[in-house]
């Protein structure tokens, strides 16, 4: 049995649900060795919740950062309003206080049928199960022209960090009366409302600092998440400055001219002072190689134990799973990760299992003291992710209600944070 | 006498211990047959810590710490009647059965003990 430190006593307040999770002690038993690859908000959380629920269970979380930045939030540093540290979080407590050995070194290659993965280092790691939460990649020539050699002219600013800052720095220093143009990717991508957030909270800084500053926002698509809500915002906060077109005024986004920063259409040509490039998504490039993704570029998984329908005895969640009505969302990140560690450890323990519940719940800025939020609850049904009950905010709420839920985003992402790397 | 009574009273009560004596019985019932409802519980728990703290240091989100059992139940019954005040809380509160209310609100409220 687990001997307690002095430091994990004082940290018993935080840690008792953790406690109450871990199943009866397979005393003598060789403990099962469960690797994790990705220190995502999936990575991070199965790899917490598993070394939690078992003190039976080795974990091992393949992560080359040192630090990850959230993706959620990075927006309010877009605009000026946080800076990006506020952000940041390092993975020093997972080890301290649950035991993960955390490996920063990025995984090369899986192979199912020895149970190993190969480290970037050489070395490599055998498992009993292994979780892949490989995040996204961006796909291949989606934009002709968009190559990593314009990314740092364009940025996507789609994986939070010098990106991030690049874009920040841009917009910094435009001049007042530039065009900021925001490309917007198909479906399915990370994060539905988030390019139409940025959109809001670069409106709320071009108001406050470059005021004939203009935003156009190219989408690839006819319509996006939240519409009602981020057109009644738009109108309200920022009358004349921000253009959305459709894929079917443009005919889509087809290439990209870095040295002249522009964004080409099939029926123009448009020059920015500021661009934007969020391209075409699919599931990381290690699920890619691990042939782990189907032909939609995305990872099928069994909906209750989040185990791969092409590679048995890996599981993946987050962004890079499919298959039903889950968003590709830090918090659906975090639930998937909740029910899949405690069904690898119901089977690798012998312990009770208890129906999952999967939730997602976005808190989103249309302005930094006006936010709207969502929530949804789903069921595993036929194989697939249900959506069973959904609400999200409405047009006419009161300015008031809009300020206690941007008060409520700041407190969620200080506890959701807290839940995923404290 | 009464005085200093109170005092050790409240002395041996602390936060610390207090937590310390929760977690005890925490692990003492998941070791035995007592083990499906604590469990259970804990898990659905997991769902309440992705918006609020376990510790009580909320910022900003209302604390689930120090309600108590009863108080815990009938708020979520509330939540599940109504989308207001919260249409989060009404979407979890329709997801769970009664069953899994008292479980969770038991387990919750003795975190605050």
């Amino acid at each position: 049995m687990k001997s307690w430190t002095r430091r994990e006593f004082g940290c018993l307040t935080g840690a008792a649900l953790l406690t109450a999770l871990r199943p009866r002690m397979a005393l003598g038993k060789t403990k099962a060795r469960v690797v994790v690859i990705g220190g995502g908000i999936g990575g991070a959380t199965v790899a917490k919740y598993l070394a939690a629920s078992a003190t039976t269970i080795d974990v091992t979380l393949v992560e080359p950062r040192q630090v990850y930045t959230t993706c959620f939030f990075s927006n309010l540093h877009l605009a000026g309003l946080r800076p990006l540290e506020q952000f940041t979080h390092g993975y020093e407590a997972l080890t301290r206080q649950y035991g993960i050995t955390v490996v920063h070194e990025s995984a090369e290659a899986i192979d199912p049928a020895a149970k190993t993965v190969t480290l970037n280092n050489g070395s490599t790691l055998s498992y009993d199960r292994l979780i892949v939460a490989p995040g996204i990649a961006f796909r291949d020539a989606a934009l002709e022209g968009y190559d990593e050699a314009a990314m740092e002219i364009m940025p996507h600013a789609w994986n939070a960090g010098q990106q991030t800052k690049l874009l920040r720095q841009q917009l910094e220093s435009m001049e007042d009366g530039g065009l900021f143009v925001l490309v917007a990717p198909p479906n399915p991508f990370r994060c539905p409302p988030a390019p139409y957030e940025r959109a809001s909270l670069v409106a709320s800084y071009f108001q406050r600092r470059k005021p004939k500053a203009k935003i156009l926002i190219l989408d690839a698509k006819d319509s996006f998440n939240a519409q009602d809500l981020f057109q009644d915002a738009w109108n309200r906060h920022y009358p004349g400055m921000i253009e959305w077109l459709p894929a079917q005024f443009t005919g889509g986004v087809t290439a990209i001219d870095a040295k002249t920063r522009s964004v080409i259409t099939a029926g123009a040509t448009f020059k920015a002072a500021v661009a934007n490039v969020i391209p075409a998504q699919m599931a990381g490039r290690l699920a890619q190689q691990a042939g782990l993704a189907n032909q939609s570029g995305w990872c099928p998984v069994d909906p209750v134990t989040f185990e791969s329908a092409l590679q048995p005895g890996v599981h993946l969640v987050g962004d890079a799973i499919i298959g039903g009505d889950m968003p590709k969302s830090a918090f659906c990140a975090n639930s998937q990760a909740k029910a899949c560690a405690f069904a690898i450890a119901a089977d690798l323990t012998g312990s009770a299992r208890f129906p999952a519940h999967l939730f997602n719940t976005c808190y989103t800025y249309l302005a930094p003291d006006d936010a709207f939020s969502n929530a949804i609850s789903f069921k595993p049904v036929d194989g697939k992710f249900k959506s069973v009950i959904s609400f999200v905010s409405k047009v006419e709420e009161s300015s008031e209600v809009r300020r206690q839920a941007a008060r409520a985003a700041e407190g969620w992402y200080d506890a959701f944070t807290h839940d995923v790397f404290g | 006498m009464t005085g200093k009574l109170r005092n050790r009273r409240v002395f041996s009560t602390r936060p610390v211990a207090r937590s310390a004596i929760a977690t005890a019985l925490v692990l003492l019932f998941s070791q035995s047959g007592a083990a499906v409802g604590a469990d259970q519980g804990a898990q659905l728990a997991a769902n309440c810590t992705s918006c609020h703290r376990l510790d009580g240091h909320d910022k900003g989100i209302p604390p689930i710490i120090g309600l108590g059992e009863e108080r815990l139940t009938s708020a979520m019954l509330a939540y599940r009647a109504s989308q207001s005040p919260s249409h989060i809380m009404h979407a979890i509160a329709l997801s769970l059965s009664d069953e899994e209310i008292a479980s969770v609100a038991r387990y919750v409220a003795a975190q605050g003990k």
